[in-house]
């Protein structure tokens, strides 16, 4: 064995660096079936050595042509099908397509359906924001986040079950406010369906509980040195683009865009509550990281206040039996927590719209990846993926 | 916020809050409109729906974008047609005339205002030039609009390329006229669980029968 000298085998590594490596075009495929596609995402990469010179992105394979079949169903039966378009916040893609039925159709929802539509929403953010928070840092080297974020995730999916029956997918929301709680007893008493029994005050707590996870994530990723050689300045998305590829929510607001639509037009009384809405100074992988971690605590701080407000009342309007929409043209959005979500409603005076236009964030956020893409590394495009949270079925639909 | 309480309800219908009260709207539909050179504008529900010439569809949004609509939200088109192959027809299809609609929503970020940008697209000669120089997100959207109902947008360099569809799938499937396969295979089983699918007959007898209710299970 002949013993390598120390000083050689430095000089041999300059010599390997200073030579001009071939790195030819090469063409990199990436998913559909990937762990950071977070779906069925595929993307075809040119790639020249680590770098990523152009990205086309195919999707589809979870398209389920919810636009069309929305056309041949009544629109209380399309309200199953919404909630799976976002399917980790089912119960926040209900509520801006009953609301805009509501408004073609002129109806009044009771305030404490309001709230209780509210505080669902707010926990479907949290949830989501939660796998967001466990899933980010891991896709970055970092695993302990998941486990802990995954199982706060848990206790609110578990309270939403207990409220809706469902912990993905509620169909809770009906036309004129919601329906019978599940915890409320038999759906044939009308009198006494509500919310379950010491569910505010479960919340109430389990908010306690969120916050602290939060604060471990933060602790445990946010000042990690790896975390932000990754994220910090990697995937910077300025807002003049975002703007025009119609990127909304967290990623919007990471870019510095001060837009919340719970803030400008609201379908849901936001503005009984104070809260703040974070925004990102450069747009990066960390300020869409951070921002998202910080609305967790917003939304916790606006569930707290609307337990503290609830008011009493009864849960539905009074809605005809047969719903039928008079003739007329509505959109409707919310602020979900990918970003803005909407319906666009063309009714005929049927029972049936005429045609649903369904506006969904990811989508809108995923149409930039070509141009976020180019030029950056490969790894990087894993941490720009990931940054970006996305849905597969809300891209889809 | 108007002062007039009738012009406040019919903004408040339905739901809580709304940045902009009914009078600001029209106001500002008069003045986008002005602002384009629509040939017609109108608001339902708070949005303002401007419609445009198709040689005037690039200028105008350009300037909404410039007056400060720079968020480019969705892109899309409806098939108004006689022929209904599924769902729902028109209230009077022999009085329709028959066409696409392309809609453009272009929102604000400053606040609640938001347009619809409308051309009318004969079916004879279904085009109309791209947005993309303009918004380029509105390339995955124009690409959608084509391939589901056959509208081709000049300009858009990946409009032949389906987004959603299988390569080899032939038809627009948003089209009225497009059958609804799965169901032409196999009767959808909702039919039987839930109700049959209205009809103008079974609707009106049902709500004869019921009338008012407080809104029992569906």
């Amino acid at each position: 064995m002949t013993q390598i000298d120390p000083r050689s085998a430095m000089h041999l590594a300059d010599a390997a660096v200073s030579v001009e490596l071939e790195t030819p075009d090469m063409t990199l495929n990436i998913g559909p079936q990937h762990p950071s596609t977070h779906g069925v995402l595929r993307l075809v990469a040119q790639v020249d050595g680590e770098r990523v010179m152009s990205v086309d992105p195919v999707i589809g394979y979870m398209h389920r042509g919810y636009e069309k079949l929305a056309e041949v169903r009544t629109y209380a039966q399309t309200i199953a099908l919404v909630n799976r378009i976002d399917w980790v916040s089912g119960f926040a893609n209900e509520v801006p397509f009953v609301a805009a039925i509501e408004k073609l159709m002129d109806i009044e929802v009771p305030p404490r359906a309001q709230y209780i539509r509210l505080i669902l929403t707010e926990m479907a953010r949290i949830s989501t924001h939660l796998v967001f928070a466990s899933s980010y840092p891991l896709e970055l080297g970092a695993s302990t986040p998941l486990m802990h974020a995954m199982r706060e995730r848990e206790h609110v999916l578990e309270l939403l079950e207990s409220v809706t029956g469902g912990r993905f997918h509620p169909n809770f929301n009906r036309v004129g406010g919601i329906k019978p709680a599940a915890g409320g007893g038999s759906s044939m008493k009308k009198v006494s369906m509500d919310l379950p029994a010491g569910f505010l005050a479960a919340t109430d707590e389990a908010m306690t509980r969120v916050l602290d996870i939060v604060d471990d994530v933060d602790r445990l990723a946010t000042g990690n040195e790896l975390i932000q050689a990754r994220t910090v300045g990697v995937g910077v998305l300025p807002a003049a683009k975002a703007l025009e590829y119609g990127v909304t929510g967290p990623n919007l607001r990471a870019s510095g865009v001060k837009y919340d639509l719970r803030k400008v037009e609201s379908i849901l009384p936001y503005d009984d509550f104070e809260f703040e809405i974070p925004i990102g100074n450069n747009g990066d992988c960390f300020d869409r990281y951070v921002v998202r971690l910080e609305e967790i605590r917003q939304s916790a701080s606006i569930i707290r206040q609307a337990i503290a407000k609830i008011p009493s009342g009864p849960l539905r309007a009074k809605v005809p039996r047969v719903l039928k929409v008079p003739k007329g043209e509505v959109y409707v959005r919310a602020e979900n927590p990918k970003g803005e979500m909407g319906y666009y409603i063309v009714s005929e005076g049927g029972r049936i719209p005429y045609r649903v236009k369904i506006r969904s964030a990811s989508f809108s956020n995923l149409s930039m990846l070509p141009w976020i893409l180019a030029g950056q590394l490969v790894p990087d495009l894993v941490a720009i993926l990931g940054s970006l949270d996305f849905v597969l079925g809300d891209v889809d639909r | 916020m108007t002062d007039s309480p009738s012009e406040a309800e019919v903004m408040e219908s339905g739901e809580g809050t709304e940045g902009v009260s009914a009078s600001d709207v029209s106001a500002l539909a008069e003045e986008l409109g002005a602002l384009v050179g629509a040939t017609a504008w109108s608001d339902n529900f708070g949005v303002i729906r401007l419609e445009v010439e198709r040689d005037n569809w690039v200028a105008a949004a350009a300037k909404l974008r410039g007056r400060g609509l720079e968020l480019f939200s969705w892109l899309s088109a409806i098939d108004w047609s006689r022929e209904v192959e599924v769902g729902e027809q028109v209230e009077s299809p022999d009085d329709l005339d028959e066409r696409f609609e392309v809609l453009c929503r272009l929102s604000s970020v400053k606040n609640a205002d938001a347009v619809h940008l409308v051309a009318v697209v004969p079916k004879d000669d279904a085009q109309l030039p791209s947005l993309v120089g303009e918004f380029a997100g509105a390339e995955w959207h124009e690409r959608e609009a084509a391939e589901m109902f056959g509208i081709d947008f000049p300009g858009n360099p990946a409009v032949d390329k389906h987004l959603y569809l299988p390569d080899a799938f032939e038809g627009n499937p948003l089209l009225k006229s497009f059958p609804l396969l799965s169901r032409e295979v196999k009767p959808w089983p909702g039919t039987v669980d839930v109700e049959d699918m209205p009809t103008t007959e079974n609707v009106e007898a049902a709500q004869d029968a019921s009338g008012e209710t407080d809104g029992g299970d569906e």
